[in-house]
């Protein structure tokens, strides 16, 4: 049996408030994926989907604790902080930002940004380090004589191709993508979408989509993972979440896409998510819930697996339960 | 090419504002109430005859027009008049005190330069810590003390060791140059210190919060994601991008060398322009004061040009 090339394992994160609170953002996080797969990460703002990825790769603030292990291919990296995870920045694991608006420094021209990146991994240098700079713009659909311009004589779309591109400069294993589309115009999203599948699919890079956009995962994504109140409540193919979803949050989550038709009406989940800040108690999304029953407010649920891969955190699901409603 | 065009609107513009900065320099001078006769004649009772013949001598009995006209003549050809104190061409006066002025003057700024922006690029990255806590509260006190009360306080702790005042010392007969060298740095340390240190303050909390503003930008993040160590992203990346208000600062604090000295030269008697403003003041020596403030418009007018080709070359935005 082989390990899966990422595995997060009860990943938690706490921050640090002013005046002695913590706010416990990320709670018992676990997922794993593999070679070439590509992977969503979805949920409202402030659900830690953001936090947890900036954890993967050891870039939250001071302010930060993180427990819990990221396995890639089968070592702990976050294991010794900074010393174990720094080798493994882009050469293993690579990343872009929202819109890559301010991804890029605006005062070094873009090729000199990648070609940083190569130099510093050894990857390649000089010349050789150019060229290959201009492959990647190439690949990415930007003409390689653009390597000399400055960030900001790129429009949106094309800063965010230079990134990638950027992120693929030392041939990394996984590209987290944060929100990589939500700045830029639709049909430029689209563009940008499509390449990463087809970065995904031709190079065999598995991709972390994280997004609150769920057309978008289902565009891009085999699997993903639903998160709420830092907690991932269903975790599956995205064909089974949208079908077959066993947690309510899912469920009401993809009625609140609106209809391109226009014949339904857009669905809202009443209440806002719960504060991090303070204990929860229960499950997280109990005071919203449609469905919610005796259990709910004071049994926390956990992951239950539902099938081969498709896991839920509800109660609605545990056959212990089930019995008493 | 765009660059050309910016280089020639700043030099253009750089120009004008000289020109403009010439002519109310002229107006005020003929505006400003007193005669300027009436201290030459150093006669409180002057006979009308005798101002009639100073206003002649000096040209002030020629119409406006034509003595702005004779002024920007004589300008052009390097001549500012003569000090009505020392009867010595102004020129000559201004930079004899320019060149005493400028060593002291770039000491102090070179180390608050230095010295202030290292210590605020260590507290926007140490931010928090106590180096930071330290760093700001050493910074706010230099930058809110009175100039001339720390020249004093100086003063008085080191005046035994160090020479109270001037710029030579006066019983230093026939020194070799390297005495001589040596003999004005021990003089300028005091007032190049007093100027330095605040200076420093305010190089040290400005560093800061252009380091802090930087260091939150997202490129820092993806330095950070692309595995540079830190010392690396400081310097390559926030240090590069916060340079720009600190060139501003740069340009800003050496504009006002001219006159940004004259109460730490009163305080050192140290024989530069500031002081040399002072006596000018007090003496209605208004060839004198209109030199002077020629030379302070130049020179905030060069640097503030020197920031503006600096930044061309800093910040590839500009070149839009």
């Amino acid at each position: 049996m082989t390990s899966p090339l990422l595995a997060v394992q009860d990943l938690e994160v706490w921050f640090d408030l002013p005046h002695g609170d913590t706010l416990h953002a990320v709670r018992r996080v676990s997922f794993s994926v593999e070679r070439g797969e590509r992977f969503g990460l979805v949920g409202e703002s402030g659900c830690g989907k953001t936090t947890t990825i900036l954890a993967l790769m050891g870039l939250l603030p001071p302010t930060a604790t993180v427990s819990g292990r990221v396995l890639l291919e089968g070592e702990d990296i976050l294991e010794d902080g900074e010393t174990s995870v720094r080798p493994h920045r882009w050469t293993d694991i690579s990343m872009i930002f929202q819109g890559a608006m301010n991804a890029l420094n605006p005062v070094q021209t873009v090729g000199a940004q990648i070609v940083e990146a190569m130099e510093l991994h050894g990857i390649a240098e000089g010349a050789d380090a150019k060229s290959q700079a201009g492959q990647l713009l190439e690949m990415v659909g930007i003409a390689p004589d653009r390597l000399d311009r400055y960030p900001h004589e790129f429009s949106g779309g094309m800063r965010q191709r230079a990134a990638i591109a950027m992120a693929l400069a030392c041939e990394p294993k996984v590209l987290l993508a944060d929100e990589p589309t939500t700045a830029l115009d639709v049909m430029v999203q689209a563009q940008i979408l499509l390449l990463l599948e087809r970065l995904s699919q031709e190079l065999g890079l598995t991709v972390i989509l994280v997004t609150h956009d769920l057309p978008v995962v289902a565009e891009v994504c085999g699997r993903a993972a639903v998160m709420y109140g830092g907690e991932i409540a269903e975790v599956g193919p995205v064909d089974t979440l949208y079908h077959d979803s066993r947690h309510p949050y899912t469920r009401l989550l993809f009625a609140a896409v609106p209809d391109p038709t226009g014949e339904e009406e857009v669905v809202s989940i009443p209440g806002a998510p719960p504060r991090l800040d303070r204990p929860i108690v229960g499950c997280p999304f109990q005071p919203r819930c449609d469905r919610a029953f005796e259990p709910c407010p004071t049994e926390q649920p956990r992951l239950i697996a539902l099938g081969a891969d498709h896991q839920a955190a509800c109660h609605l699901n545990d056959p212990a339960f089930r019995a008493v409603s | 090419m765009r660059g050309a065009d910016y280089v020639i609107k700043r030099t253009i513009f750089a120009v004008v504002t000289v020109f403009v900065a010439l002519t109310i320099n002229f107006i005020i001078f003929r505006a400003a109430p007193g005669s300027a006769v009436s201290n030459l004649a150093r006669v409180p009772g002057a006979t009308h005859a005798l101002r009639a013949e100073l206003e002649h001598e000096f040209g002030l009995d020629k119409p406006k027009l034509q003595q702005y006209f004779i002024y920007l003549g004589q300008l052009a050809h390097g001549n500012l008049g003569v000090s009505f104190a020392s009867q010595q061409p102004v020129s000559h006066e201004l930079l004899q005190a320019l060149g005493n002025t400028i060593p002291m003057v770039l000491l102090g700024t070179l180390f608050a330069i230095g010295f202030g922006t290292f210590t605020g690029i260590l507290a926007a990255y140490r931010r928090g810590t106590a180096v930071d806590k330290a760093s700001v509260s050493t910074g706010l006190f230099f930058y809110s003390l009175p100039t001339q009360w720390l020249g004093l306080m100086l003063l008085l702790i080191f005046a035994g060791t160090l020479p109270s005042g001037g710029r030579v010392d006066a019983f230093l007969f026939n020194p070799t140059p390297l005495q001589h060298i040596l003999d004005v740095l021990k003089h300028m340390l005091l007032p190049s210190l007093t100027l330095g240190l605040v200076l420093y303050g305010e190089y040290t909390l400005i560093t800061r919060s252009a380091m802090l503003e930087t260091l939150g930008e997202d490129y820092i993040l993806t330095a950070r994601a692309k595995g540079l160590s830190d010392r690396r992203i400081v310097t390559r990346h926030a240090f590069r991008n916060a340079m720009l208000p600190i060139t501003t600062l740069i340009a800003l604090s050496l504009g006002y060398i001219v006159a940004g000295s004259i109460l730490i030269e009163r305080v050192f008697s140290w024989p530069g322009i500031g002081q040399a403003v002072y006596y000018s003041v007090q003496n209605r020596d208004y060839p004198m004061l209109q030199g002077a403030f020629l030379l302070l418009t130049l020179s905030v007018v060069f640097f503030n040009y020197v920031a503006d080709l600096l930044y061309f070359k800093l910040d590839p935005r500009i070149r839009e």
